[in-house]
This record gives C-alpha cells, structure tokens and sequence, in this order.
C-alpha cells in the first residue's frame, strides 16, 4: 500500500543544522520529516515558489534530460526507512516501458515538483516514522524557524 | 559580435579535471582544469560547495550509501540508453561560464544547457570528455590567479594534516 503525500513546506532544523521537508497526506492524518541536505533543500524550496533560477540548477538539468528523450516522470515513492535513512524510487515511462530508478527523497522530490508528478510514500515507511515523537519537537519549534528559506 | 561565441570558432580544446580547490574565504570551491595536451595553464571554475563535492566525489570514485544527484543521472542515462557523448564549455558572460552536454540515444544526438559543475559532475561518472572552445579558452580568468591559487593551497595543506 502506498499513500499519496504533498509537500507540505521546508523548514530549518536549528538543532541539527539542516533542513526538513515535511509532507503530509491528503488527509492530514499522516506526516513524513526528511531530512536533508542544504543544497537539496534550496532545490526543492526554488521549485515549490515556481523560481525560475538565471540558470539551470541540478534538478533543473535532471528534468531537461529527462525532457530531451520524452522520458516521463510518473510517480516517485519514499519506499524505506533505515537507521534514519530514507530511500526513495523514481518510476519513469519511456516509449512503451516502465522503469524504475533508485533514488535519494530529496531529488525524487524535487524531480517530482517539477514534473507534476505525484509523490507517495509506502505503508512501512509511514509506520515506521513515529509521529507522535515528530509532534513533539515540533511544538518545541518557534514560528521563526519556519522562516522562508534563503538558498 | 564579440560577445558571441560558437563550437565552429577553432578546434576544442580537451581539458581534465586537475582537482578541486577548496576556498576558505567563501562557501565556494575551485575546480582546476588542465588541458589534456599537456599545456601549462590551466583554467579555473568556480563552483558552489555541493557542486564541488560532487565533482570530488567522481575524481575520488567515492562510494556513497545512496546515489547522489549526479549518479541518479547517469542512472537514468543506464536505464534508457542515453550516452553522455560529451560536454564542451561554451560560453562566458560576465564571469559566468556556459556549457553543453550532448547526449545519443539510438542516433540521436540531443543538447543540453548546462551549469559547468553539473555537465562536469556528469561527464567525469560517464567517462564523457570534457572541451572548451578557443574563444572560452582565450577568455579564462585563471592565469593571474596560479599564484593565489598556490598559496591558498599551501595554506589548506596545513588545515587539512590537523
């Protein structure tokens, strides 16, 4: 079972010195913390304002590859979750065949926000992931750590 | 017109990836080229800090857990056939530099607008040959820079043995 999930925004982590994609389901009852890298977060926080960088950056190159072969992005999951570790799958279709591609979250996400392509999450992961511990630190949170990010 | 360059302008020139600088000073790092013919100079891209990991990654053939950006790429190129033929260093306006990475799938060739870092990034993980066009070339700003360059090397030696 896989449930489908929207980026629900990007926030700073102070503690850990990195940044969070939070993505909810579309029910709000299930919530999904990635941690990830800087330039992964400025990525996908460019693509959720829709900003077209002076040139083009990683993921931007990502989809134009894609692009100039009409190979599509379908779907991406966030499939596992291992010692903190996220792992996530990129599912393509090229000419008549489906592929699937071994991903990091962060890029199948920011692969996703530019392809209009939906993003789910798998059973396991989602149980996995407590959430009760994630409302927690989030309560910790003061409203200026949801400050907009400055890539 | 000056500014104007194109891939007809003279052959290329082959360059190789002679290693990534780090610059203290900024969250930057500096990418050192030397020409594959065995000429002197060399030629300077500066790059974002997670840029140049990605480029030092692919010199060191360093084993991440999980495919970074770049070896998501070239594993798309895998799955669907598409060769990274190679990339050539177009174009520089106003200190930004230009490249293009052409790439074949069952004989056809497709070009690609690209950052330096990220067709670099590319190119060292496909074993794809990296050129600059003689105008680009003729319009580096590296010569002047060898000898800054030099010392802040020193300087990272000493940082680095701590």
């Amino acid at each position: 079972m896989i449930t489908q999930m929207q980026v629900k925004g990007l926030m700073f982590d102070p503690y850990n010195n990195a940044y969070i994609v939070i993505l909810r389901d579309d029910d709000q009852v299930e919530m999904l913390p990635i941690w990830v890298g800087k330039a992964e977060a400025s990525s996908i926080s460019l693509a959720l304002e829709k900003v077209a960088p002076p040139r083009p950056m990683t993921h931007d190159f990502m989809k134009s590859y894609l692009d100039a072969f009409d190979a599509k992005v379908i779907s991406v999951v966030i499939t596992d979750l291992n010692e903190n570790t996220y792992f996530a799958k990129i599912h393509l279709m090229y000419g008549d065949s489906e592929y699937t591609v071994d991903s990091r979250p962060s890029d199948a996400i920011a692969l996703a926000l530019r392809s209009q392509a939906p993003i789910f999450a798998s059973e396991s992961v989602i149980r996995k992931q407590s959430s009760e511990e994630l409302g927690q630190w989030l309560e910790n949170l003061k409203p200026e750590d949801f400050g907009k990010l400055d890539s | 017109m000056d500014g104007d360059s194109s891939l007809g302008s003279g052959p290329l020139i082959q360059l190789l990836v002679d290693r990534v600088v780090e610059d203290p000073a900024t969250d930057t790092r500096i990418l050192v080229l030397a020409r594959k013919d065995g000429g002197l100079d060399h030629f300077m891209v500066w790059v974002g800090s997670s840029e140049g990991e990605a480029i030092k990654r692919a010199l060191d053939t360093a084993v991440t857990k999980r495919p970074m950006s770049h070896d998501l790429i070239k594993s798309f190129g895998e799955h669907l056939g598409v060769t990274t033929e190679r990339v050539v260093l177009t174009d520089v306006k106003s200190s930004t530099y230009y490249a293009t990475v052409f790439l074949e799938n069952k004989g056809v060739t497709r070009t690609l607008d690209a950052r330096p870092s990220d067709a670099i990034a590319l190119a060292l993980r496909c074993q794809a040959p990296i050129y600059v066009t003689q105008d680009v070339w003729q319009r580096r700003s590296g010569q002047q820079l060898d000898a800054w360059l030099s010392k802040l090397e020193t300087k990272n030696i000493g940082a680095q043995e701590v």
